[in-house]
């Protein structure tokens, strides 16, 4: 007697009146769903498996400068340059240059070239990884003041025209190309560029109009005489936060400085410190990235992945209620069409890259001074929106001027604790 | 006596509609499993954004038509230059000509581009070519060590250091030629990406007359458009 078809396992099992080929065929595409299925559940698995390397603990010191070289040293290669950043900063307002200058660099050559084809940029891009899973290089604001810090440390070691290079390259940053709706409106960058051509025997009239034409503020004239250069900086920068409904937003926290101007007193002369420059500003005026849209795409793919989820789990449960073993059938299909969407909606990941240079100021100035050669002591103040002085952040000065006329003494003032 | 549970008829029909049903469902399972398993693959966030890997900077002819504008000063850019460079200073006929080995002093090249760099690598890759391949033909005299030579020579004549010759005469030389060069840029930047174009200048000045007895140039120009993820 010949073994009934039902007794054969039922992919295995021969189906009268149809097609041999045509039933091949079925099992090979119902095989190869099955197959498909597995298979992203299993990309979905192992991408969720791909996590950070566990951070190497830090003996903290309470000198900022060591500390924040142990978080470097212990930090992803993606967030080198962050920290990079974040030490320059503090390293400046701890008069440390070299420290501040090794940083920087650090910075500008991991930041400063053409970026593409890197592994880490692909993964930001994707579904299934954050944008911070890039390697930061910040925003355009942060970029540009890699190079306005920088600058300053080419002043002081006598290089104007290498200064005017990273003011021109901050203006590059400072554009928005994309929507071509915004060119930099960063007032120094023009400005210093003006200054250093000066010094270089240039013509800069017409640098010194950009920059007037960008402000409102009165730009004192160049100064050929003068050796001091004062860069002075105060308020908080921009904070950076994740909003929407999936985080997928890029937005700013910005909080008004109560300090709104410097003065510096020296020799018995006051050298008014306005804000030329509000980094609140720049960060938050300047048009959409590219990497938004990405990050929009993925909160939409996110949201549809979730509908799609929660509409096949709903159809599998009606299937499952008639009693059938189609409906049964169908109500398999639909739960791990319901189960992967909702496991591909929850590895969706479109959260916007919120990781910030977070000692930046919001203020920046500058005074280009004549001093005589020695030692002059001063004193700088900051002041409110009235024009108070604020006594808590009140403090005493030296300028060294040496007696090479051709050196540049650069004063950094900073209102910003270390 | 042979029961028919089912006619031939009956199973036949019933194993057809069975069959239907069952391909349906495959069908509908199949079809929901590839449709969902190519959403979940293709579904891809650059999505519409053009070029989302960026576009690997190339290096161009500076008169052909770039698609974007370019990018900074690299070591190969300073290979090429300043071996064009060594090779033009030693054709031109006030070095090829001399009846004794002219004396050359560098003085700083200027960054004109948007490019911070260490400009001193420009002269003494030029230098260093000259002196090592030009077998004598020209000579540079180390002004930028002044304040160490002036040094030992202090040393010689207050008798501190010995010394193999009389130290007191001026014996530092002064210089036939004053090699200098300047680096200008010109810098495009739109959303297909970023270009700069660099022209690499360098002159050879007669210290006495003040005349260019020598002019050479080199340009470059790239371009190249960052990842999407840092645009």
């Amino acid at each position: 007697m010949a073994p009934r078809a039902s007794a054969l396992p039922r992919l295995m099992a021969p189906r009268k009146h149809e097609p041999t080929g045509r039933l091949t065929l079925l099992h090979v595409l119902h095989r190869g769903g099955v197959a498909l299925l597995m298979l992203a559940a299993f990309e979905l698995l192992t991408g969720c498996m791909d996590g950070p390397a566990p951070r190497p603990s830090i003996a903290y010191t309470g000198d900022p400068i060591v500390d924040g070289n142990a978080e470097l040293a212990a930090a992803p290669p993606k967030d080198r340059v962050l920290w990079d950043d974040r030490i320059a900063a503090t390293a400046l307002r701890l008069g440390n240059f070299d420290e501040a200058k090794a940083k920087l660099d650090d910075a500008i050559v991991k930041g400063g070239g053409i970026i593409n084809h890197t592994a880490d940029a692909a993964k930001a891009r994707s579904l299934f990884h954050p944008e911070d899973t890039k390697t930061f290089i910040g925003e355009p604001y942060e970029r540009i003041m890699d190079y306005y810090y920088r600058a300053m440390i080419y002043w002081r070691d006598g290089e104007p025209d290498n200064a005017r290079a990273c003011y021109r390259t901050g203006q590059v940053l400072g554009s928005d190309v994309q929507t071509q709706q915004y060119k930099s409106d960063f007032v120094l960058l023009y400005y210093l560029e003006g200054l250093a051509s000066e010094r270089l025997g240039e013509d800069a009239s017409d640098i010194l109009a950009r920059a007037q034409a960008l402000t409102k503020r009165h730009l004192p004239p160049y100064n050929k005489d003068a050796n001091v250069l004062v860069f002075a900086e105060y308020g908080h920068g921009p904070i950076k936060y994740a909003g929407g409904e999936y985080g997928e937003q890029l937005r700013f926290y910005t909080e008004e400085s109560p300090i709104r101007s410097a003065r510096l007193t020296i020799d018995g002369h006051k050298v008014g410190l306005p804000p030329y420059d509000n980094l609140n500003y720049q960060a938050t005026t300047r048009g959409g990235r590219v990497m938004d849209h990405i990050l929009g795409n993925k909160a939409v793919f996110k949201g549809t992945t979730d509908t799609v989820g929660n509409v096949a789990f709903l159809g599998a449960a009606i299937a499952a209620n008639q009693n059938s073993r189609q409906g049964n059938e169908a109500a398999v299909g639909l739960a791990a069409i319901g189960l992967i969407s909702k496991l591909a909606s929850a590895a969706t990941t479109p959260r916007a890259d919120i990781r910030a240079w977070d000692n930046l100021p919001q203020f920046l100035s500058f005074a280009a001074l004549k001093l005589a050669p020695g030692e002059h002591s001063g004193q700088v103040e900051y002041l409110t929106r009235d024009g108070e002085t604020d006594p808590e952040f009140t403090r005493e000065v030296t300028i060294t001027v040496p007696a090479d006329p051709s050196a540049n003494t650069i004063v950094f003032l900073s209102e910003l604790p270390h | 006596m042979r029961v028919i549970n089912n006619p031939p008829e009956i199973a036949t029909h019933r194993s057809r509609k069975f069959s239907h049903t069952m391909n349906t469902t495959h069908r509908f399972l199949i079809l929901s499993s590839v449709a969902a398993t190519a959403a979940f693959f293709s579904g891809c966030a650059s999505e519409g954004v053009k070029n989302p890997s960026g576009v690997p900077v190339t290096q161009m002819n500076p008169d052909e038509q770039g698609f974007v504008a370019g990018t900074g000063v690299e070591s190969q850019d300073l290979v090429t230059v300043t071996d064009k460079m060594a090779r033009s200073i030693l054709s031109t006929p006030a070095i090829a000509s001399a009846t004794t080995p002219p004396r050359i002093i560098i003085d700083p090249v200027e960054n004109a581009t948007r490019f911070p760099i260490d400009k001193s690598l420009f002269s003494d890759r030029i230098r260093i070519m000259l002196n090592s391949k030009a077998y004598g033909r020209v000579v540079f005299l180390a002004r930028d060590r002044m304040k160490a030579l002036e040094h030992e020579r202090e040393l010689k004549q207050s008798g501190q250091v010995t010394s193999s010759y009389d130290p007191n005469p001026v014996a530092f030389k002064g210089a036939d030629f004053v090699l200098t060069g300047k680096l200008g840029g010109l810098t495009t930047q739109t959303s297909a990406g970023t270009s700069d174009y660099i022209l690499y200048s360098f002159q050879l000045i007669d210290a006495r007359t003040s005349e260019i007895v020598w002019e050479d140039s080199a340009e470059i120009k790239k371009q190249g458009l960052e990842d999407a993820a840092y645009r």
